[in-house]
């Protein structure tokens, strides 16, 4: 079992200028992640950056799942946010 | 060497999708997720169940430096999770990846 700001800690601390909106149950999580690192990487890229971030807790099945979406700082207001 | 039996699965097959079951028994809902997209998208595809073969189920994962499954591999390239692949769907991208 994990809590939810403790997986938003692990992301944001690791990624720089970063913004990260996490829900969860405990063991599935959902995650939006907003920082400039993003900016010229692919999505495969992008995903195996936050999943270096908690290497850890999946491995240990502490974090059973983690989905995500990624934006650079330009894409997230392209959305419209 | 388990690395071998991993490339000769992704070189033999345009498009395979390493799941958790079968395409008619999805055993996960993102494994799930990942067959209807395929789907969707009228690709054809052959499938790996991860959960009848220990090794090959860790074995991707390393293989991939990814460290969930499914995963789906498109002319012997990782294209994702189910998260890629369905921004690549929505984004129109998928198709022309599999055409």
């Amino acid at each position: 079992m994990m809590e939810i700001e403790t997986v938003r800690r692990l992301i944001a601390g690791g990624l720089e200028q970063s913004e990260v909106q996490v829900q969860g149950d405990g063991r599935h999580f959902e995650a939006v992640i907003i920082s400039p690192v993003f900016e010229g990487k692919s999505l495969v890229q992008r995903h195996q950056m936050v999943y270096a971030l908690v290497k850890k807790e999946m491995e240990s099945d502490l974090l059973h799942a983690l989905s995500m979406k990624t934006f650079t700082p330009e894409q997230w207001a392209a959305q419209g946010n | 060497m388990v690395n071998e039996r991993i490339k000769l699965l992704i070189d033999g097959s345009s498009v395979v999708l390493f799941m958790k079951g079968d395409r008619l028994f999805p055993q996960c809902g993102f494994s799930g997720k990942a067959i209807q997209i395929l789907e969707a998208c009228g690709a054809e595809f052959d499938t790996v169940n991860t959960l009848l073969d220990e090794e090959i189920r860790q074995g991707i994962k390393e293989f991939s430096s990814w460290p969930t499954i499914p995963q789906l591999y498109v002319n012997g390239e990782f294209v994702g999770g189910s998260d890629i692949m369905m921004d690549l769907y929505e984004s129109g991208e998928l198709h022309q990846i599999l055409s």
